[in-house]
């Protein structure tokens, strides 16, 4: 634990933006621009990819790692999503159908028309991550905000050092990206890909555990790493707990929540946590930010 | 300058001409700022309106725009926005701050609401000073001054057999100066003029210290307390002049939809509800410790000022008498000694 520390004090302090909320410049947040749907990639039986373009084959707005953006389906209703990657021509948002909105979604066609509207929010603080190592951790859908910090470092190679990706579902039929965690991202130089699954299957020959006790054996030190998270509560308040056992520091454990959200631009009032929202001030927040917000960590 | 009160309804109905006049009136169920004319009388003597005039900005329900298929099939989407010029005669000093609240919600951080924005534009304001507060009223205590409205165009004081007017902006200004022909220059106070320079509150709180106390009480057993007589029915946030909180959904009609929002309640238990069923805020205490936390700690943690107004009008319509004047009591009486939440009775002093 000492050493962590001294290993970590070494490194630049991970500095989280919270500023995208400071200055009202921007107009025109609530309506949003008409674009089509470019593909579709079916993920698990619940849960899909949808990549986005405007209607002339554009990428509709540039955003950042971790940033979101609210999917409008004309006419059935809006939700906020984390882009999950971005292309030169297109965003990419990946959706598990819990819900009215996400069951429409899923009904959805190459060419059809969606709303977006964003990006909004603060993103991953993959500026101040340059030159970490990097251990990310997620279960279920909550890989999709990683992938988008992931596919940037990725994209950056050599500004970044080790990345380590621990990722656990409930079965092997759950995992979203499969192709990317068996296949291509293992191929990526120096970054490492741990899977488990929670019950045993006929399908998976790899570790049956759940994420918090998986994570936890796998004997990865917290000298000089950085830790991104994001899960269901449950994952959430396991794995916060591990990592801090493991020896992160608070500001060395960075996460995204979700809330429910109508606006996205700080006004309509439910997603806030205390005195911030989630919608403009986070979704990123360090473990040390939340630990100082009212009933944020339960 | 003065405004004569015979000639009131002149000068009323003649800007109604113009612009959309409201003042305070009573309606046969409640009273709320209702549009000049139209048979409406108005009552000035109404200290405050059951419905605060929060919709004159930000309306109970609001198209935002429509959508759907073109004549050709093709998707569309119609934000084409704009609002009429109002004219606010009569606005109480409690509202007028409400007002600066929704400015800070609605034009500050990030995005300007450019719906707010328009109304707020084209909106004017004659603030009516009070002389005699209701019971319930305690907006001193919560820094307000009831003879005063700052943020006005217009600040009308009763002198009597008339209306004492000021200026307070270039727009309050422009418009006294365009209807001069109504007003006369005379200062004079005659026997039935009403002190609005030093009125007082019966009803008084104590707010010194209970931020900084709020800050410590999330896990307080003082919310269970408080908790056990709401009934989650929303009223309070329905006749607040400060909640702003709103829902987005829409309606549609063969190819063609809307999308609006509307006032929401932070009281329901859907307000917080995801997809999924998960529910942060799904038992009651922790909806009851969002609203009163919000108005009187996490509002000025974001914008600097408290988000209760000291109007009063939560204390008349809860069907429960659950008065934040006696929870502002219990908070300054509470002890922060940490006591776990499902510990002993907290310090409340049995008024709720």
């Amino acid at each position: 634990m000492a050493n962590t520390k001294t290993a970590n004090s070494k490194a630049a302090n991970i500095e989280i933006e919270h500023g995208c909320a400071r200055e009202a410049t921007v107009r025109q947040g609530l309506v949003p621009q008409l674009c089509t749907v470019k593909s579709i990639s079916h993920e698990t039986s619940d849960v899909m990819s949808l990549r986005i373009s405007t209607f002339d084959g554009r990428r509709p707005f540039d955003c950042k790692p971790g940033q979101t953006a609210m999917v409008s389906l004309l006419p059935f209703g809006e939700c906020m999503f984390c882009v999950s990657a971005q292309g030169e021509d297109y965003l990419e948002f990946t959706i598990k159908r819990v819900g009215y909105v996400t069951e429409q979604l899923h009904a959805l066609s190459v060419g059809d028309t969606v709303g977006l509207r964003g990006p909004f929010g603060n993103w991953f603080p993959y500026e101040s991550l340059k030159g970490r190592d990097v251990l990310f951790v997620g279960g279920g859908i909550g890989l999709a905000p990683l992938r988008s910090l992931i596919t940037y470092m990725l994209d950056n190679r050599a500004s970044y050092g080790r990345i380590d990706l621990v990722y656990s579902g409930s079965k092997p039929s759950d995992l979203v990206y499969l192709q990317d965690l068996q296949e291509a991202w293992p191929q990526q130089p120096n970054m490492h890909v741990h899977l488990s699954v929670y019950r045993e299957s006929s399908d998976w020959d790899g570790a049956v555990a759940y994420t918090a006790p998986f994570l936890e054996g796998l004997g990865i030190s917290a000298t000089g790493k950085v830790a991104v998270l994001c899960g269901g509560p449950s994952l959430f308040r396991t794995c916060s707990a591990s990592l801090e056992k493991m020896g992160f520091a608070l500001e060395d454990i960075i996460t995204t929540l979700e809330m429910r959200m109508k606006c996205g631009v700080g006004k309509c009032g439910r997603c806030n946590v205390g005195g911030k929202y989630i919608c403009l001030d986070g979704p990123v927040f360090s473990m040390a930010e939340l630990k100082t917000l009212p009933g944020s960590v339960h | 300058m003065q405004l004569s009160k015979e000639r009131v309804d002149a000068f009323l109905a003649e800007l109604n001409q113009a612009v959309r006049v409201y003042v305070p009136a009573r309606g046969e169920a409640v009273s709320s700022f209702a549009r000049y004319g139209q048979g409406t009388e108005p009552a000035f003597d109404l200290v405050n309106t059951d419905m605060p005039p929060k919709d004159m900005l930000f309306p109970q329900t609001e198209k935002m725009y429509r959508y759907g298929l073109d004549d050709e099939g093709k998707p569309f989407v119609d934000a084409t926005f704009d609002a009429d010029e109002v004219v606010l005669f009569g606005v109480r000093p409690c509202d007028m701050r409400s007002i600066e609240c929704m400015d800070d919600v609605f034009l500050t951080r990030g995005f300007i609401d450019e719906y707010y924005e328009t109304r707020r534009q084209k909106l004017t304001t004659f603030a009516l000073a009070c002389t005699a507060p209701a019971p319930t009223c305690f907006c001193d205590s919560m820094g307000l001054n009831a003879g005063q409205a700052p943020a006005a165009d217009v600040l009308l004081k009763d002198v009597g057999a008339a209306w004492q007017l000021a200026a307070q902006s270039e727009k309050g200004a422009a418009l006294l100066g365009k209807y001069k022909g109504f007003f006369d220059e005379s200062d004079v106070q005659d026997a039935g003029a009403k002190n609005s320079d030093s009125v007082s509150c019966t009803l008084k709180v104590d707010m010194d210290g209970v931020k900084e106390k709020l800050d410590q009480m999330f896990d307080h057993p003082l919310w269970e307390d408080i908790t056990k007589k709401c009934l989650t029915c929303g009223t309070c946030t329905y006749v607040c002049p400060t909640c702003y909180c709103f829902d987005i959904s829409q309606s549609n009609r063969m190819k063609i939809g809307e999308r609006y929002r509307c006032w929401d309640s932070c009281m329901f238990s859907v307000y917080s509800e995801m997809a999924g069923g998960h529910n942060p805020r799904a038992d009651k205490l922790s909806r009851v410790r969002q609203r009163f936390m919000h108005k009187l700690c996490f509002f000025e943690d974001r914008y600097g000022k408290s988000l209760c107004v000291g109007c009063g009008r939560c204390i008349q319509k809860c069907p429960v008498a659950l008065d934040i004047s006696c929870l502002i009591d219990d908070i300054g009486a509470a002890e922060l000694a940490p006591v776990a939440l499902a510990g002993e009775k907290g310090a409340g002093d049995g008024k709720h």
